[in-house]
């Protein structure tokens, strides 16, 4: 951890030091390294942003504190975007495009050229064939790589540096590193052995799928906030089967915002899973949705560690999440958040019941 | 002198005939029923095998008491209806796979072909993709499967008759046309639900077993399955060639569209629960053949029993090798081509020897 925090300087004083540099060549230009080592040049800030990656849609959006600068986004995303809250905040975003880019991240280099973005964000790490044909088109990809905070924290200080906005990027820096201290110092303390085990569902309707330790975002926070990750044995996120799951007998689940059909009944109805130690006191939870889903990294996290240190540690973790939540919304959209928002987000309704969750309650 | 020796010589064949085909069929037997058994018992959940042994008895002698356990829902909830479901589509994949080569008097056919199993993917990859879950699922596989065939049976029939090599062109051409609608279905998939949720239900898995969908495959899987046993005999003159077939009275046309009917009903049933598995239904026929010969007679009770005892085997390995559920089709193509290949070799080495 403290290796993380030290790159994390690191990392943002290189930020800093090559913004100063490009600053120093031209006015406006804008020239960067992308996390596949590719140099992205823009002769002015990026006006037209298309993300093909699906949670930096709604980062782009975050970070420009508006829709205007993203012309095109990941179908995928644009879900996100209607269930969650960001199509109440901004009306304006189910008018914008998604037929850019097939879910799989292949772009339709016809619609793409339509939207005349000046930045497109595609996934490193995937094969050439995904970007080729962007830059083919005479396109500007930026390419960003998935997995942890770090890189996280990175992509998203390219993007505020790529549309202009340098100094954005670093309150929602700040906020991230200041609570994941913050989580840490308090977990610290914790012994080993009063970790309870927990597992995050990452598909439970058709299949049922859950992750490895390495390489997850999700097994990284659940450890943060003092858990261990009930499925570390597993490479990647893999097909199971229940009988698995009472082998492991997780003292927590947390089922993903992914499938819009699932919640807490999937656990508590189910004759095998009811009966795990999770089920039994109650500690199962589903991943709130808010500007974008909770589980994978977004420009909300810090939420989602709070949520999760306050349901994985109760003694330990007493944020005020709904109060947090307000400050969150106000600096990254400019919305007083409702407090029915609040309970929509934290899906109130439908796991008022489980353990802990009365905290969350509208005082 | 002549004649009495082969009438002496004939009872004698027919007896060591039969004490060979017991012999088998004992065999085939004991090793389905030791899999059977040993697959209650084993899991990535452990209960001790003594325990699980008294579990399965209670089950089957009280099966309606309440089970509170989590060792008896284990053996009584997951593995027994997982074990039995894997049992009947192994029976029934192997059973239409033996009578379709039957009937296409080609070794090389199997349930596949008709465009069952990829009609039946297409209505798999669609529910998905609309989000629909459970036994609407399964009956929307299942419509889709049988579309596919009716489908197959309208292209093939041409001035009132079909014969056996439009019947496979047209199965190829309609397998084609849904195996390009699924990979379309699988382009506009969502990568982060749906899209692998596909991906894996067309590998085939008996992961989500339940008594539920058991039951809903059983009726289709049993109820085929007897009455293309039923056909055995004219399942041996459809065998014969074409002319031959119709001079002993037989309505070709009419009864090869009757085992279709019945492998799509069987097919149907099984895609509907556990997803495509190849493999099952070409090398369990032929492995079959060697053991007990080509009469319909043995050939499809003997594949029944095998394709029971192989699917249950191979589905215990998907499910207890790693902590992760390996896809089956993965397994039945490791498994299944070198064992095709080994007896393929077997096969055409001795037949070239005598």
């Amino acid at each position: 951890m403290v290796s993380l925090t030290r790159f994390a300087t690191r990392g943002l004083l290189a930020a800093a030091l090559s913004g100063l540099l490009a600053h120093g060549a031209a006015a406006e230009e804008i020239i960067f390294k992308d996390q596949e080592n590719r140099e992205v040049k823009l002769a002015k800030a990026a006006e037209r942003i298309v993300s093909i990656v699906i949670p930096m849609a709604s980062t782009v959006i975050a970070l420009d504190g508006g829709t205007k600068k993203l012309v095109g986004m990941n179908p995928t995303a644009k879900s996100a975007v209607l269930e969650g809250i960001l199509s109440k905040i901004f009306p304006e975003t189910k008018d914008i495009p998604s037929d850019v880019t097939a879910p799989n991240f292949v772009p339709n280099i016809e619609a793409l050229t339509a939207t005349n973005p000046d930045l497109v964000i595609q996934w490193g790490g995937r094969g050439n064939d995904i970007v080729a044909p962007i830059t083919n088109a005479g396109l500007n990809a930026m390419l960003i790589l998935y997995g942890t905070e770090q890189l996280t924290r990175d992509y998203m200080t390219m993007t505020s540096r790529a549309i202009g906005k340098p100094e954005r990027i670093k309150e929602l820096v700040e906020w991230r590193d200041r609570v994941q201290k913050d989580i840490e110092a308090k977990a610290k303390a914790i012994p080993q052995d009063k970790k309870p085990s927990t597992l995050y569902i990452a598909r439970a309707l058709s299949e049922i799928a859950t992750t490895g330790t390495k390489g997850s975002y999700n097994a990284w926070y659940m450890e943060l906030v003092g858990g261990r990750n009930a499925s570390a044995e597993l490479n990647g996120t893999v097909t199971i089967n229940k009988e698995q799951i009472a082998q492991w007998d997780p003292e927590i689940i947390f089922l993903n915002a992914f499938e819009a059909k699932l919640d807490v009944n999937w656990v508590y109805n189910d004759p095998i899973l009811s009966l795990t130690k999770a089920a039994r006191n109650k500690r199962v939870y589903k991943m709130p949705l808010g500007g974008y889903r909770w589980d994978p990294p977004n420009q909300e996290s810090p939420l989602a560690w709070m949520w999760t240190a306050n349901l994985t540690q109760p003694d330990i973790f007493k944020y005020d999440l709904r109060a947090e939540m307000k400050t969150a919304y106000k600096t990254l959209y400019n919305y007083d958040i409702t407090d029915a928002d609040i309970d929509s987000i934290l899906w109130m309704k439908e796991q008022s019941g489980s353990a802990n969750y009365a905290q969350f309650k509208a005082k | 002198m002549a004649a009495l020796t082969q009438d002496e010589a004939a009872p004698m064949v027919r007896r060591a005939h039969l004490a060979r085909q017991t012999l088998v069929f004992a065999g085939l037997l004991a090793l389905f029923a030791v899999a059977f058994v040993v697959s209650l018992c084993v899991g990535r959940f452990s209960v001790p095998a003594t325990r699980a042994l008294e579990l399965i008895w209670l089950g089957a002698t009280d099966p309606w008491r309440e089970l509170t356990t989590i060792e008896e829902r284990i053996v009584l909830l997951v593995r027994a209806p997982r074990v039995v479901l894997a049992a009947l589509a192994g029976a029934g994949l192997a059973l239409s796979g033996a009578a379709l080569q039957g009937v296409f008097r080609n070794p090389l056919v199997s349930p596949d072909i008709l465009g069952i199993s990829q009609g039946a993917a297409f209505g798999g990859a669609l529910g998905i993709m609309l989000g629909i879950w459970g036994f609407p699922l399964i009956s929307m596989v299942f419509i889709s499967g049988m579309a596919a065939v009716i489908l197959v049976g309208l292209i093939s029939r041409i001035n009132g008759r079909s014969e056996t090599i439009t019947v496979i062109l047209s199965g190829l051409v309609v397998s084609s046309m849904f195996s390009a609608v699924v990979s379309l279905l699988q382009f506009v998939a969502d990568p982060n639900t749906s899209l692998p949720a596909i991906v894996y239900w067309l590998m085939g898995s008996f992961a989500t077993a339940t008594w539920e969908r058991t039951l809903i495959a059983a009726p289709g899987l049993i109820i085929g399955g007897v009455l293309l046993w039923m056909l055995r005999f004219r399942l041996n003159i459809l065998s014969l060639d074409e002319a031959e077939a119709q001079s002993l009275g037989a309505r070709t046309s009419r009864e090869r569209w009757l085992v279709f009917g019945l492998i799509a009903v069987i097919v149907g049933s099984q895609v509907a629960v556990s997803g495509i598995i190849g493999w099952i239904g070409i090398v369990i026929p032929h492995a079959c053949r060697l053991l007990v010969g080509h009469d319909h007679r043995a050939l499809l009770p003997a594949s029944v029993v095998l394709g029971a005892g192989f699917m249950v085997i191979i589905d215990t390995l998907a499910r207890t090798a790693t902590a992760a559920e390996i896809p089956l089709g993965v397994i039945t193509a490791l498994v299944g081509a070198p064992i095709f290949a080994l007896l393929l070799r077997n096969h055409y080495r001795e037949r070239n020897g005598s």
